[in-house]
C-alpha cells in the first residue's frame, strides 16, 4: 500500500496536530475577545466547542465522532441552540419597550427621571479643577449665591472667598484653577457627564461649558422593596412581574422602558385569550392550513395528469418534458417576483393583455387565487416528476391482470393506479404540505401577506400564513414582539414536527436502518 | 388511438402556454428599451440592450456585487456542506457506534424543522455575536454562511448515506486487509468513488443557497452585502414600473446558467427525487 503511505504515521499526525492547533488558536482568541466584552454566553459556547474539539481529536475511542464532529458542532450551535433559545424567548415578555435587562431598565428610568427643580434654578458656571479633580464655580443667576462644587459635594462660598469677574460671575477662588479654553474644548464630551451634588439629593448638571442647572432626582429606587418612588409626584411604582414598574394605585400607569421579564406561559395565554391577538391568529391559521392543503391537491392533480399524458410514447415527449420542468429549474424567488410584476395593476402584462384594470392584490379573494395559481406554476413540475417515478414503480403485471379481468382503462386508473400512487407518494405529499405550510417566499414576495385592512386595525393580512405572520410579529414596523413571535414559532414547530414524525412513522424510514 | 392522444396534446399545450407565458414576458421586457412592463401587446418592440447596460453602469444597483456575494456564499456553502455531509454520512453508513440509530433519527427530526422558524432567536443571537465579532455577526456574509452550514449535516448526511450504503463493503474490507486505517479508507477509497454524487449534492445545495431569501433578507441590510435574491427584491419592490426592465434582465442573467446546469444534470437530480418516492 505505497499509495496510502502519505496518509499515515508522522506526516498525518503532524497534519492533524497543526490543524487542531490552528482551530485552537482561533477559538482561544475568540474566547478572550468575548470575555473581554463580558459576553458570557458566547464565551461559554466557544469554550465548550474548544474543549470538545480537543477531546474528540485526541482521544482514542472517538473515531466516529472525528467524522461527525464538524457537522455536529454547526448543527448544535446554529440549529439546536436557536431552537432552545426560541423555547426560552417564548416564555419572556420580550417586545418593543421590553428589550433590555431589568438592571438596565432601572438605570435608564433613574436617568430619565431627572427634572429641573421647581424654581428652575440655573447657574453660570466656570469649569476648573480643584485638587486635580474637575470642579466648578457656580453662580446662581437669580440669587447670585456662589457655590464651589466637585463631584463629591458642593459648598456655599461667602463673600471674600471668591472674586467676581466683570459680568458678575464668580471666577476665582482659593485652590480653584479655571480651565483654559483649550482644556474646556478638550473636555467637551466629559462635561455632560459631570454632576455636582447639592446635598439634598439634587445636583447641578452642566448643560454646556458655562451653564449648569439644578436637577432633582424624581425617582428613587428602593432595593429592599424593589419599588421606584416618584418623589415629586408622590407615586410608588412596583414590579408588576410582567416587565414593567406599575403604579400601585393604578396598574395601567406603567413606567417605560420596561425589561424582558419571564412571564411563563404569558405569551401563549395572550395568544388564546386576548381577542386582538387571537382573532388574527385564528384567521391566519385557518388560511395557512387550507392554503397548504388546496395547493398540494392542485399541484398533485395537474402534475399527475401530466404524468399520465406524457406516460405513453408520445411524439416530442422529451421536448415537452424539457419545457415543462422549466419552472422547477428557475430560481423560485425570481419566478415569484416576476409573477408579482405580471399581476401588477398598472404595469402588469395580465391586465395589459386582457385590457382589464383589476387590482389583483387588493382583494382578499383575488389575492388568494393569484397565490394558488402562481404556486401551481411553481410546483406542478415537481409533482409531475415524482408521479412519473411512482407510475413506473407500479408493476405492469397489475395493469395486465386487471385488463384481462375486464377492467376498462378508466377503472384501472381509478381503482388501481391512483390508490397505489397515493400510497407510494404519501410521504412526499405530506412533506410538500409541510413545506407549503411554511412557504414564506411565496407569500412574502408575491402579496407580502396583503391586502391588510389597516383601517380596521388589522395586524394580519388576508393572505398571511403563520410564518409571514410570525415574521411581521417579530420584525414588524410598528411593534416588534419577539416573545409572542417565538410562541407562535413553537406552535408551528409542534404542528410541523408532529406531522413529520407521523409521516416518517408511516413510511417506516425510521426503522429502515 | 388518434383521438385518445388528442386530450393529451391539448392538455400538454395548455400547460406549455401556462409555463412559457411569464418566461416569455420576462425575456421580451428585458430587451424592451421603455424599461416598464406597460406594453399591452406580446409582440416585441423597441428592442435594445439598455436594460442590460443599466445593470452594470448604475451605482445604485450594484448588480455585479450582488452576483459575487451570491456566488461566494453559495459556493462556500456547497463545498463545506458537502465535506461535512460526506464525513457524517460515511460515519453513519460504515461505522457502528453507540447512539448511531438515535443520532440518525434525531438528525431527521431536526431537519424537518426549517431553520427560519427560529428566525427571531437567530436574529437576537447574531445581534449579540455582532457586538463581539462583527465579521460573523448580524449583517455579515460570514454569519449567514454559518447559519446555512448549521443545517447542512442533516440534509446532506441523509442524502449521501443512501448512496454510500450502495458502495460494496468488500472494497473497504480489501483496503483494510492491506493495512489501511478508517481515515485512509475514507479519503482514498470512498471519496473518489462518491465524487459524482458529491458533485450533484453540492450543486443542489448551491441552488438552494442561491434561492434562499428569508434569512438573507433579514441578515443583509447593507446594499453592498446583499445577495442577488435580496438585492433584486429590494430593487424591484422600490419602484415597480420603473425598475422592471433592468430587473428582468438581471433575473435572466442570473437564471440562465442555473437552468442550463439543471437541464443538463436533470437525469441525476430527478433520479434523486424519484428515488425517495419509489422507496416508500
Amino acid at each position: 500500500m505505497n499509495r496510502l503511505a502519505g496518509f499515515t504515521g508522522l506526516p498525518a499526525q503532524i497534519f492533524k496536530i497543526s490543524f487542531v492547533a490552528i482551530v485552537d488558536a482561533v477559538l482561544i482568541s475568540m474566547f478572550f475577545a468575548s470575555t473581554h466584552k463580558h459576553a458570557t454566553p458566547l464565551a461559554a459556547v466557544i469554550a465548550a466547542v474548544l474543549i470538545a474539539t480537543n477531546f474528540v481529536y485526541f482521544a482514542k475511542f472517538t473515531l466516529p465522532f472525528k467524522f461527525l464532529f464538524p457537522g455536529l458542532v454547526l448543527l448544535v450551535v446554529f440549529v439546536v441552540v436557536p431552537i432552545l433559545y426560541t423555547v426560552s424567548m417564548s416564555a419572556f415578555n420580550y417586545k418593543t419597550g421590553n428589550e433590555i435587562s431589568k438592571g438596565q431598565a432601572i438605570t435608564q428610568l433613574l436617568q430619565t427621571g431627572l427634572a429641573p427643580d421647581a424654581a428652575n434654578t440655573t447657574y453660570d458656571m466656570i469649569l476648573g479643577k480643584k485638587d486635580g479633580n474637575y470642579a466648578a464655580l457656580l453662580t446662581d443667576q437669580v440669587t447670585h449665591d456662589v457655590f464651589i462644587g466637585t463631584e463629591k459635594g458642593t459648598t456655599k462660598l461667602v463673600a471674600g472667598q471668591f472674586k467676581m469677574n466683570t459680568y458678575g460671575i464668580a471666577d476665582t477662588a482659593p485652590g480653584f484653577h479655571a480651565l483654559t479654553p483649550e482644556e474646556t474644548a478638550g473636555a467637551d464630551s466629559l462635561i455632560s457627564t459631570l454632576k455636582f451634588p447639592l446635598g439634598d439629593g439634587s445636583f447641578a448638571a452642566p448643560q454646556s461649558a458655562d451653564v449648569a442647572v439644578r436637577l432633582t432626582q424624581s425617582f428613587v429606587y428602593d432595593k429592599a422593596t424593589d419599588t421606584l418612588k416618584n418623589v415629586s409626584l408622590g407615586k410608588t411604582y412596583k414590579d408588576n412581574h410582567d416587565g414593567n414598574y406599575a403604579n400601585i394605585a393604578d396598574k395601567t400607569d406603567k413606567l417605560l422602558p420596561g425589561w424582558r421579564a419571564f412571564n411563563n406561559f404569558g405569551n401563549y395565554i395572550h395568544l388564546f385569550s386576548d381577542s386582538t391577538v387571537r382573532g388574527p391568529f385564528i384567521g391566519v391559521f385557518i388560511w395557512t392550513v387550507s392554503f397548504a392543503f388546496i395547493t398540494v391537491v392542485m399541484m398533485f392533480g395537474v402534475g399527475f395528469l401530466l404524468a399520465l399524458a406524457l406516460d405513453k410514447k408520445l411524439a416530442l415527449r422529451r421536448f415537452y418534458r424539457s419545457i415543462l420542468i422549466l419552472p422547477y429549474a428557475i430560481p423560485s424567488f425570481m419566478s415569484i417576483l416576476i409573477w408579482n410584476g405580471l399581476f401588477n395593476r398598472q404595469f402588469g402584462a395580465i391586465n395589459g393583455l386582457f385590457h382589464t384594470n383589476i387590482d389583483w392584490f387588493n382583494s382578499p379573494w383575488l389575492a388568494k387565487g393569484v397565490i394558488l395559481l402562481v404556486n401551481l406554476w411553481l410546483g406542478f413540475p415537481y409533482f409531475y416528476l415524482i408521479s412519473t417515478g411512482a407510475l413506473q414503480a407500479i408493476p405492469a403485471e397489475l395493469e395486465e391482470a386487471a385488463s384481462i379481468d375486464g377492467a376498462k382503462p378508466r377503472q384501472i386508473l381509478r381503482l388501481i393506479k391512483l390508490p397505489l400512487m397515493l400510497q407510494i407518494l404519501s410521504p412526499l405529499l405530506i412533506s410538500s404540505f409541510a413545506f407549503n405550510f411554511n412557504n414564506f417566499n411565496l407569500i412574502y414576495l408575491l402579496t407580502g401577506g396583503g391586502p391588510t385592512d389597516v383601517l380596521h386595525g388589522k395586524t394580519a393580512g388576508a393572505t398571511d400564513i403563520l410564518i409571514t405572520y410570525t415574521y411581521k410579529t417579530a420584525f414588524g414596523s410598528n411593534e416588534q414582539n419577539l416573545g409572542l413571535a417565538c410562541a407562535i414559532s413553537m406552535i408551528m414547530f409542534f404542528i410541523v414536527g408532529s406531522l413529520s414524525i407521523w409521516s416518517l412513522r408511516r413510511s417506516k424510514v425510521l426503522d429502515g436502518f | 388511438m388518434k383521438t385518445k392522444n388528442l386530450w393529451r396534446h391539448a392538455y400538454i399545450w395548455v400547460l406549455i402556454v401556462f409555463t412559457l407565458f411569464p418566461i416569455y414576458v420576462v425575456i421580451e421586457s428585458s430587451f424592451n428599451s421603455t424599461g416598464s412592463l406597460a406594453s399591452s401587446s406580446l409582440i416585441p418592440s423597441n428592442l435594445s440592450w439598455v436594460n442590460y447596460k443599466a445593470l452594470f453602469n448604475n451605482p445604485a444597483v450594484p448588480y455585479t456585487t450582488w452576483i459575487r456575494n451570491s456566488l461566494i456564499i453559495a459556493t462556500a456553502n456547497a463545498i463545506i456542506s458537502v465535506f461535512i455531509g460526506a464525513a457524517s454520512a460515511f460515519a453513519f453508513s460504515r461505522m457502528r457506534f453507540k447512539g448511531r440509530k438515535a443520532g440518525l433519527q434525531t438528525l431527521l427530526l431536526i431537519q424537518v424543522f426549517p431553520s427560519f422558524l427560529a428566525l427571531a432567536a437567530i436574529y437576537v443571537m447574531m445581534e449579540r455575536v455582532y457586538t463581539v465579532f462583527p465579521s460573523i455577526g448580524l449583517g455579515s456574509l460570514g454569519g449567514l454562511l454559518l447559519i446555512y452550514l448549521g443545517g447542512s449535516m442533516g440534509v446532506n448526511a441523509w442524502l449521501l448515506k443512501g448512496y454510500i450504503d450502495t458502495i460494496p463493503m468488500e472494497l473497504d474490507e480489501a483496503a483494510r486487509i492491506d493495512g489501511a486505517s478508517t481515515v485512509q479508507v475514507y479519503w482514498l477509497i470512498f471519496f473518489p468513488l462518491a465524487a459524482p454524487v458529491l458533485a450533484v449534492t453540492a450543486l443542489l445545495s448551491f441552488i438552494g443557497t442561491f434561492n434562499e431569501f428569508v434569512l438573507a433578507s433579514l441578515f443583509l441590510q447593507d446594499i453592498n452585502r446583499r445577495t442577488v435574491a435580496v438585492g433584486l427584491q429590494q430593487f424591484v419592490g422600490a419602484q415597480f414600473g420603473q425598475n422592471w426592465g433592468p430587473f428582468a434582465a438581471g433575473s435572466l442573467l442570473a437564471a440562465i446558467p442555473l437552468v442550463i446546469v439543471f437541464l443538463s444534470l436533470q437525469r441525476f437530480i430527478i433520479g434523486g427525487l424519484t428515488q425517495g418516492a419509489t422507496k416508500g
